[in-house]
């Protein structure tokens, strides 16, 4: 394709953006990022996954998205660099402890935690301040599995942190010590990890099954098998809000369940998500502050917000509420660009910041079209 | 906005495409006591309704006016008020396809598209006033030395299509327009200062030695795809004040001396402003006062006509907006005290 015709995609995009989004902020980082954390309402963590060493960076919002009726006020519409610091390795996952200036990282490569301090004392560095040892357990390494390692950040400095159902433990960060550790027959690779409450967590993994656990208690966990499929193996994402947990599968197939039954489907659909990609990293996660709203990506450039208060029981096939193209547009055609995550804001109701593998970040947010605006 | 009616010695009105003589045709409704200060043209049809929540500032054109007169910087005795573009005098830019498309609602969703507007009756109307106000602010600008519009500056219109909130050309026709089309034309530079570049004038005239465009313009901003003016400057993201100033005046000078321009159509959108919304440039409230009294008092000094219209400029506080957009009028305004017109 011409680059003439290239910049008109992108002027046409432009346009139509302009009518279609309420904010729009687009950063380019020098390297990509795979993880995107909230560290405030208004800072976000990220970090690269190349094999050496890896920058983490905290980055401050454009400030002209929170001047809301006064944008004019606020010169400032780029990303600031506030915080950074270096890794060793690869940074796949990075979650920030609650009511801390604390976020703790994984390099994929082993089943440790590196707890890192961002800022404090009037310094701009992200220091690595401590390891946390996960429990050891023989892998059984199989790219068609899936799965990740996964952290939870819960209050009180305790984190949940695993790679498989069987390994997953909690750990106060302070004391470093294990306060429940996962106890399941099977090394189901994970796929997601959230506390459902203070002490209640849900392990998603990648084939489906699901535990919930209590953690004061020494019971034995629930396991809730995976929805049924149509039969080829698919991997499973899985998220939990307050009551309802979302399952999908990388064939698109998704199931709302109820938090009190995981076991039963409320509503399924079919995702209108072509997964080009054999091994996609996908992320699905509830609106914190849009009831009812998912937000999907991983399978392709884009990120997909579906309305799932409107699917049925039985599965059908259903279109985005709102899809965020602004990756695919921006990346030349021939590169392969997918989503490698995003995070919804905590209280804007339709704001989400996304990344993708051509080290773009964007933060965003659509016009509610509906006459009832909520 | 209360209808402003001046009177105005009647002259012959003569069809456009025969020669201009000696006698103008001035494109406005009577007017009454002779006014003497700066004109300024505003109608109030610059203005038609757009769905809520529309990203264009329709509300900015009346406000620019009532500023002005709320802060007694012009009368409404100062006030021309243009009569709308007929469909002849935009031909001389626009295809007759497009023109009658576009009058008659039937361009399609695709071309609507591009535009940013949805088509409405009201919408053809206001561009057409708004393209009769330009045309008659360099009529003016022609028998006082100096006029400005309250809106205009709709750059991005192609002859045969729309884009980026511009349908018509306002700056093109106006120049087309005063051109002439029997020899001797006039000469016309156009100096398009709004921060996306002025794409659809620069084709218009690729091939036209009479006009002369010249754009400034913020590289990453709209367009991303380029049209090539007859100079062309692409500044940086961040651009304050001070550097914006510098490269102005680094070609206006020259240009003014080399082409000799019998009139300067200038667009001093205000979007290179730091709180602009789609601009990426940083100048102040001063820097735009500073630019716009330099462009008019290096056109002006040398004796050549200048009419200005107010170009882009993206806020929803339309009000902050339109006192933004009035500064090319204040700076008007001084010039035509200091230079005694």
């Amino acid at each position: 394709m011409e680059e003439t015709d290239f910049n008109d995609i992108l002027d046409d995009w432009f346009i139509e953006s302009l009518k279609t989004y309420k904010d729009l902020h687009v950063y380019q980082l020098e390297h990509p990022t795979q993880v995107l954390e909230w560290t405030s309402g208004k800072t976000v963590c990220v970090a690269g996954f190349s094999p050496s060493t890896n920058e983490i960076l905290e980055l401050h919002l454009p400030l002209k998205l929170f001047a809301d009726d006064n944008k004019g006020l606020c010169a400032e519409r780029d990303f600031k660099v506030v915080h950074g610091g270096f890794a060793d390795g690869p940074v796949r996952v990075l979650r920030h402890v609650p009511g801390t200036r604390c976020v703790v990282t994984n390099d994929g490569l082993t089943s440790d935690l590196q707890v890192w301090s961002v800022g404090g004392d009037d310094s701009d560095v992200i220091r690595l301040t401590g390891r946390v040892e996960g429990r050891k357990r023989r892998r059984r390494k199989s790219v068609s599995e899936g799965g990740s390692f996964r952290i939870a950040a819960g209050l009180s400095s305790r984190v949940l942190h695993g790679a498989q159902s069987s390994d997953v433990q909690l750990t106060q960060l302070i004391s470093g010590q294990i306060l429940y550790a996962l106890e399941t027959d099977s090394d189901d690779p994970l796929s997601s990890l959230h506390f459902v409450d203070d002490v209640v967590f849900l392990a998603g993994c990648s084939n489906g099954n699901v535990y919930i656990a209590d953690t004061r208690t020494s019971a034995a966990p629930q396991l809730h098998p995976p929805p049924a499929s149509s039969g080829e193996s698919v991997l499973w994402w899985t998220d939990a809000s307050s009551c309802s947990v979302v399952r999908l599968s990388s064939a698109g197939q998704a199931v709302i369940s109820d938090l009190r039954n995981p076991a039963g489907a409320v509503s399924r659909a079919q995702l209108d998500v072509q997964s080009g990609r054999c091994n996609p990293d996908v992320r699905a996660s509830w609106a914190p502050a849009l009831d009812g709203c998912i937000a999907v990506s991983g399978f392709s450039a884009a990120v997909q917000i579906y309305n799932t208060s409107v699917w049925q029981t039985e599965s059908r096939e259903v279109q985005p509420l709102f899809e965020h193209r602004g990756h695919a547009v921006s990346s030349q055609p021939g590169d392969d660009v997918f989503v490698t995550a995003h995070v919804w804001h905590p209280e804007r109701p339709r704001t989400l910041l996304s990344a993708a593998s051509d080290g773009s970040v964007h933060v965003w947010g659509w016009v509610d079209q509906s006459a009832a605006s909520c | 906005m209360t209808r402003i009616t001046l009177m105005f010695s009647r002259r012959l009105r003569i069809k456009v495409g025969a020669a201009l003589t000696a006698c103008r045709c001035f494109h406005t409704e009577p007017v009454g006591r002779e006014s003497s200060g700066l004109p300024v043209v505003h109608h109030r049809k610059y203005v038609c309704d757009l769905p809520p929540n529309h990203r264009f500032p329709m509300g900015k054109f009346p406000r620019v006016l009532y500023h002005l007169i709320k802060d007694q910087v012009i009368t409404e005795k100062q006030v021309w008020v243009p009569e709308i573009a007929s469909k002849d005098v935009l031909s001389c830019v626009h295809t007759e396809e497009y023109l009658n498309n576009f009058m008659s609602g039937k361009t399609n969703e695709q071309e609507q598209r591009r535009t940013g507007f949805p088509w409405s009756e009201g919408l053809v109307r206001r561009c057409r006033y708004e393209t009769g106000g330009t045309v008659l602010a360099a009529e003016a600008a022609l028998q006082r030395g100096l006029a400005c519009s309250t809106a205009g500056g709709t750059h991005h219109a192609f002859p045969s299509y729309g884009s980026g909130f511009c349908l018509l050309n306002d700056l093109a026709v106006a120049a087309k327009y005063l051109m002439g089309s029997s020899l001797p034309k006039r000469k016309v530079l156009i100096v398009d200062l709004d921060v996306h570049q002025g794409d659809g004038t620069a084709f218009i005239f690729k091939e036209e030695p009479c006009v002369f465009t010249f754009s400034v313009h913020c590289g990453r901003n709209f367009p991303l795809r380029k049209q090539q003016s007859d100079l062309d400057v692409s500044v940086e993201d961040g651009l304050e004040d001070e550097e914006y100033l510098a490269a102005v005046a680094a070609h206006l000078p020259r240009l003014l001396e080399t082409f000799r321009p019998d009139l300067v159509l200038y667009d001093a959108g205000v979007d290179p402003h730091g709180d602009d919304e789609l601009g990426r440039l940083r100048l102040t409230d001063q820097g735009l006062y500073q630019r716009d009294l330099y462009v008019m008092k290096s056109v002006v000094s040398r004796g050549v006509p200048l009419a200005a219209v107010v170009g882009g400029g993206y806020s929803r506080d339309s009000d902050k907006l339109a006192v933004r957009h009035s500064i090319v009028h204040r700076a008007a305004t001084r010039v035509w005290r200091e230079c005694g017109m």
